[in-house]
């Protein structure tokens, strides 16, 4: 093809073509057979290249999905491979991390959490309380037999 | 009589979920037909079809009502087309249009299985127009499928791609010719 109506033979095609630009394809077209093959290969394309949509499960997937936004704003349920497959991914990569990392929470736990020096607080406490009460009553006993001692040496003088 | 595109929109804005259902019916085929062909699988179509209409659900102030509905839809899918490639090319390490040595997802946009219609064009002249079509630039392939399915002028294909509306023809004239040259043979 060896004219210069390529251009406007794509706009004669796709109906975009205005009155005298159409009439003048139309008059070139009765003596350009390369034209003529041109837009029958347009046609054969168009034909070969319609599709259905999507299966239906995608398209109820949105509607669910507008169902619950106009309820109350969830996102609802959509299917996806990608986040199928994310989702999988990152569920093994905890299950394993936890795995790995799993001890168990005995003393350590206690030991980590401050209730241990809390709970030595309370003993030394106790403890010093203990202390005091003993060393009090061994001061006692010890004032107590220094008494009996003196109340000895009074009975041996008289 | 039936609704515009404008006050199913309008409609769903308002709270009627079940506007969405026309308006999706209305333009799947074309814009699963055209996102089949760019990507050339059919569960990155269906992933990228569900993302443009979910960006809809949860945001519908996306789209303004200044422009067409159809010009709207094409433009987010192209852009989330073209994220999945960039994601694609990162994970898969194959670049857009191939690395020379390996095809790339734009090198088979023109091999997904043919629709009902093409079912009816012979197995002869379908495997011509699938090589006509592979062999276009991406730059001719995307105007030609963005007209064919979008069924947008060539002056708002040009402002989609911001491009002037002469660089469009004349991708969509070589396409043509390309394509006319292939199928004679």
């Amino acid at each position: 093809m060896n004219c210069d109506y390529g251009e406007k033979l794509i706009l004669y095609f796709y109906g975009e073509a205005d009155g005298a630009l159409k009439a003048d394809v139309a008059a070139h077209l009765q003596a350009c057979a390369g034209c003529r093959e041109e837009l029958a290969a347009l046609g054969k394309t168009g034909a070969w290249l319609s599709v259905e949509g999507p299966r239906a499960f995608v398209t109820e997937a949105v509607m669910r999905a507008a169902r619950a936004a106009v309820r109350g704003g969830a996102r609802g349920f959509t299917f996806s491979w990608r986040e199928l497959a994310l989702s999988g991914a990152l569920a093994s990569v905890l299950a394993g991390v936890f795995a790995v990392s799993g001890r168990p929470a005995g003393q350590n736990l206690a030991w980590n959490s401050g209730l241990d020096s809390g709970l030595d607080s309370v003993e030394y406490s106790v403890y010093q309380a203990q202390s005091e009460l003993s060393a009090s009553s061994g001061d006692w006993d010890y004032r107590y037999s220094e008494l009996e001692d003196e109340s000895a040496k009074a009975e041996e003088n008289a | 009589m039936e609704l515009t595109d404008a006050e199913l929109i309008s409609a769903f804005k308002a709270g009627d979920a079940e506007a969405l259902g026309p308006l999706m019916e209305r333009h799947k085929a074309a814009l699963y037909g055209y996102l089949l062909r760019l990507t050339g699988r059919q569960d990155a179509a269906e992933d990228i079809f569900q993302e443009v209409f979910l960006k809809l659900v949860r945001n519908p102030a996306a789209y303004g009502e200044r422009e067409k509905f159809r010009a709207w839809l094409f433009t987010v899918a192209r852009n989330a087309a073209m994220d999945h490639f960039r994601r694609e090319g990162a994970r898969g390490e194959v670049p857009l249009e191939g690395d020379g040595e390996r095809p790339g997802p734009a090198d088979y946009a023109a091999s997904p299985e043919p629709g009902p219609e093409a079912a009816a064009v012979n197995k002869e002249l379908g495997e011509k127009i699938a090589a006509a079509l592979a062999r276009l630039s991406q730059d001719q392939r995307e105007v030609f499928y963005l007209r064919h399915y979008s069924g947008l002028s060539f002056k708002e294909i040009a402002e989609m791609l911001s491009v002037p509306i002469g660089t469009v023809l004349a991708r969509m004239s070589r396409a043509a010719a390309l394509l006319r040259k292939e199928i004679s043979r």
